[in-house]
């Protein structure tokens, strides 16, 4: 399928929406249909979010739930069910097959092993060594398919002095251990500890997403191996070290100079301006800190005498100057909207009043961003009509791509609503065989 | 027993010593990067990190403004820290892009790479005539990955600066992070820079799959912005569903109950007791078992009933004030519940379970001399990821890049330099060698 080039002499935002717009990536083939995915995660929203990037992109993803269906539908706000599963497991239920399975009974170990010998890639997120002991390790796996790509996450991981360890994997812990949740937050003040002045979780699941991010990573890392070499192989995937990979440069601070990285609120101590500030309606980020662009964000705050009294990176950055910077700024910021800031930014930079490039944004609640028109005509956000679970509001694949656009393809389906199609696709058992697994509790 | 054996198994299969003498899953592949800060250098570095060639082009002599941004104006052998987590194993070169020959000499290198990762506004580089426009028609192959903020079409992506904590922002991100009633907080981390790095590199490595089958490139639109708000996990269905907005829980999840960030005698442990016999083993840790069967807590749903989740989250917060961050893993791992420290930099740094995984990794840098930095995020047992050197001045590779890739001669690169389209680093900190070093010493 060749697609025609948008015309060339197109502006370029148009003729990048004509390359990218996913309302038409219908139109268009998928990157990885030719992959099948055993997702046999459980109660684990990493496991969840990798499978469902792979199927964001086209793969055949067989979600493999115990026969009660996996907990993680029951993970939701104040316990909400819509319909049958809570709200989390309806965003990473997308574009996959819901099958049930019991690995707790040998039989269900017995179709596993069938479904893997077809398998591309499993992702897996028991305690290590539960798989191996059932038979369904990546050593008992790849003697029946050594092109299986095996994907496990742990929160210690497969290896090392502390891999036995038996805890689940939540994604609270997994922000602690990366070393983000230490230098999220407010400091302690004046008045000595408070309930809100300790380290600060993400709001969101991060641990668990960049987690699972790294498992889908890892799992196309290795079929690029497996494209030159014929062999799968396993990979290891600790979200906690998914997520401290992602830990700035603390690790090297305490390195060169003993220095411990510690929470600063909204002062970042690298950069500065680079901060929330009060306006009249909502907080504003406000960002202007190498010298040229503190110089733009001065002129754009008639305050140009700043510049003289906080010249410098080294300046600007010091622990003692951070708050007489900031009170300047709310001190602008005082009597205008978030608006206000933005028009003025924008009114600099678009006319090129100056030097330097200063960024601002409002702080937005969830719904102040659902209310924007940029991400609808974008297709950010899809209000999806679901067959079974109705009209959904959902975040799409975040990836616009010209020739393999991802896509949203159905939202969820109840437990075990695949069971008859995929067993009987991929496996051959009929209807008599179906009822029997059935009622001896294996799917 | 069987367990002891799985990891003696996974010891042997992971081995640290053997790493070098594996192979590279991305073998072969060559990315040429034309970025600055975190989003694009971490995109093409992950990539690198897993054996993919990086030649990171920065217009002479400044380069990346990375190379400016270190802890309190903190700089470490003329190097600041923050462009080290990002650039490893890179080949550096200085090419003067606002001059043709320049240009032309940039194009000579996009027509021998699989991968361009760019972060420039929108349009920018199509303007310079370097943009996916001009790319495609010299190498179809080449898959195109353009980072930025908003995109590359829609309202907010015309001529609108962005940062890491504008998508804090704009997605909702902040939003809902933090203590109800207190003033918003970014994120300890350039959360939006790595993460986005991490969903760009995964779509990269999409592409490259359906390259291997049909021989074309693409181009690749990646926002960050986009990417935080598909990690909200159930922020947008909650709000379709309910109308309602999702603010601000402070560290408890209302959507897993038992799940917080205590303080304990010696720091603070993040907990986590979710699935019925988490829970279970988190009562018979507080000395509570009974606790359990109470139909205020014998169900998930009735855990999240915020009444019922404060009841729990007060008791295991007076139980911890009394112990040990080691007391409380320990219990833990007792127990069959998460317990995990809140690590600071020192904690990881220092961690024997990170350093024998290499999540936390030392070794012997030709320029910088001994270095600790975060490891390689996915272990993988065939094609292990590895960092061979740190990052390096700009133009230090220059000779390498064009002599060995471009063949040019010396005369000819003498010429180039002259001119000054060509360069390298500035006599300035940030951007100089070690003093002392000896260009051409190490790689």
């Amino acid at each position: 399928m060749t697609r025609p080039a948008p015309d060339p002499t197109l502006p370029w935002p148009e003729y990048a929406k004509a390359l990218t717009d996913p309302a038409r990536a219908r139109e268009r083939p998928e990157a990885l249909d030719d992959l099948l995915v055993l997702d046999c995660s459980q109660a684990n929203f990493a496991g969840l979010f990798a499978s469902s990037i792979l199927a964001e992109f086209g793969a055949t993803v067989i979600r493999i739930e115990p026969p009660g269906g996996d907990p993680a539908r029951a993970f939701s706000p104040e316990g909400r069910r819509h319909r049958d599963t809570g709200l989390a497991y309806l965003v990473e239920g997308r574009n996959k097959h819901h099958v049930t399975l019991d690995l707790d009974h040998a039989e269900g170990r017995l179709l596993l092993r069938r479904l893997a010998a077809k398998a591309d890639v499993l992702i897996e997120t028991f305690r290590p060594g539960v798989m191996d002991g059932w038979g369904l390790g990546y050593r008992q796996l790849r003697q029946l398919n050594s092109r299986l790509v095996y994907v496990a996450l742990a929160t210690y991981g497969q290896f090392g002095p502390r891999a036995a360890s038996p805890i689940p994997d939540h994604d609270v812990t997994t922000q602690a251990l990366s070393g983000v949740a230490h230098i999220t937050g407010e400091p302690e003040g004046p008045d000595g500890a408070q309930p809100w002045a300790m380290p600060t979780r993400q709001g969101s699941w991060a641990g668990w997403y960049m987690g699972g991010g790294w498992a889908a990573f890892a799992a196309l890392a290795a079929l690029a191996w497996r494209a030159t070499s014929g062999e799968g192989q396993f990979c290891d995937v600790s979200p906690a070290e998914g997520e401290m990979r992602m830990s700035d440069y603390g690790v090297h601070w305490y390195h060169s100079h003993r220095q411990v990285w510690e929470r600063t609120g909204a002062f970042n101590i690298s950069v500065f301006p680079y901060t929330l500030i009060k306006t009249t309606d909502a907080y504003s980020f406000i960002a202007g800190f190498s010298d040229a662009n503190w110089t733009g964000l001065t002129n754009i705050m008639g305050r140009p005498e700043l510049k003289e009294r906080f010249p410098t990176v080294r300046d600007r950055t010091a622990a003692d100057k951070q708050p007489e910077i900031h009170r300047e700024l709310e001190a602008w910021s005082h009597d205008l909207t978030s608006q206000d800031v933005l028009d003025r930014v924008m009114d600099y930079m678009l006319n090129k009043r100056g030097p330097g490039t200063v960024a601002t944004a409002r702080v937005n609640t969830p719904k102040d961003t659902l209310a924007e028109a940029h991400w609808w005509e974008r297709g950010v956000f899809q209000r999806f009509e679901d067959p079974h679970y109705g009209a959904l509001t959902l975040q799409a694949p975040p990836w616009k791509m010209s020739a393999t656009p991802p896509r949203l393809k159905w939202a969820c389906r109840p437990v075990g609503a695949d069971n008859v199609a995929i067993y009987t696709r991929y496996l051959g058992l009929g209807p008599s065989e179906l009822a029997s697994l059935r009622d001896r509790g294996i799917i | 027993m069987a367990e002891a054996e799985y990891f003696r198994w996974t010891a042997e299969l992971f081995d640290r010593a053997k790493i070098f003498d594996k192979p590279e899953a991305l073998a072969g592949i060559r990315i040429l990067e034309l970025t600055t800060l975190i989003l694009g250098p971490s995109t093409a570095d992950f990539l690198g990190e897993f054996g993919a060639e990086v030649i990171k082009v920065e217009l002479p002599p400044a380069g990346d403004t990375m190379r400016y941004v270190t802890p309190r104006g903190t700089f470490w052998k003329n190097a600041s820290l923050g462009f080290f987590p990002e650039n490893h194993s890179k080949y550096h070169v200085g090419i003067d892009l606002h001059k043709e020959d320049g240009k032309a000499l940039f194009k000579q290198l996009a027509a021998r790479a699989d991968v361009m990762v760019e972060n420039f506004r929108a349009g920018t580089l199509d303007r310079w005539g370097i943009g996916y426009r001009d790319l495609s028609a010299l190498n179809p192959r080449l898959i195109y990955v353009a980072n930025s903020g908003f995109g590359q079409w829609g309202p907010f992506a015309l001529g609108r600066a962005s940062y890491d904590a504008v998508a804090q922002t704009v997605s909702g991100m902040i939003g809902i992070t933090g203590f109800p009633g207190r003033p918003p907080i970014t994120c300890g981390i350039f959360i939006g820079d790595w993460f986005g790095a991490l969903m760009a590199a995964t779509a990269a490595l999409v592409a490259l799959h359906h390259r291997r089958r049909t021989g074309q490139g693409q181009f690749i639109d990646y926002a960050q912005s986009e990417g935080l708000i598909r990690s909200l996990d159930w922020t947008w269905v909650w709000a379709g569903l309910t109308g309602e907005d999702r603010a601000p829980a402070g560290n408890r999840d209302r959507a897993l109950g038992a799940s917080d960030i205590v303080r304990c005698r010696d720091g603070f442990v993040a907990i986590a007791a979710v699935t019925d016999a988490e829970f279970r083993g988190l009562c018979a840790a507080i000395g509570s078992p009974g606790l359990a069967e109470d139909p205020q807590f014998a169900t998930l749903a009735a855990r999240l009933e915020p009444a019922h989740a404060d009841a729990v989250l007060r008791r295991v917060r007076e139980w911890a004030a009394d112990l040990t961050r080691a007391d409380l893993e320990a219990l833990g791992e007792k127990h069959g519940f998460a317990a995990a420290r809140v690590a600071s930099a020192a904690d990881r740094y220092d961690d024997p379970h990170l350093r024998a995984r290499g999540a936390v990794w030392a070794y012997e840098d030709g320029l910088y001399g001994p270095m600790v930095e975060q490891g390689p995020a996915p272990k993988l047992s065939a094609t292990p990821g590895r960092i061979r050197w740190a990052a390096r001045p700009v133009g230090w590779h220059n000779e390498h890049v064009f002599r060995t890739i471009l063949g040019l001669s010396p005369s000819e690169i003498q010429a180039l330099e002259s001119r000054g389209v060509v360069g390298h680093w500035a006599d300035r900190v940030g951007a100089k060698p070690p003093d002392g070093a000896t260009p051409g010493a190490s790689p």
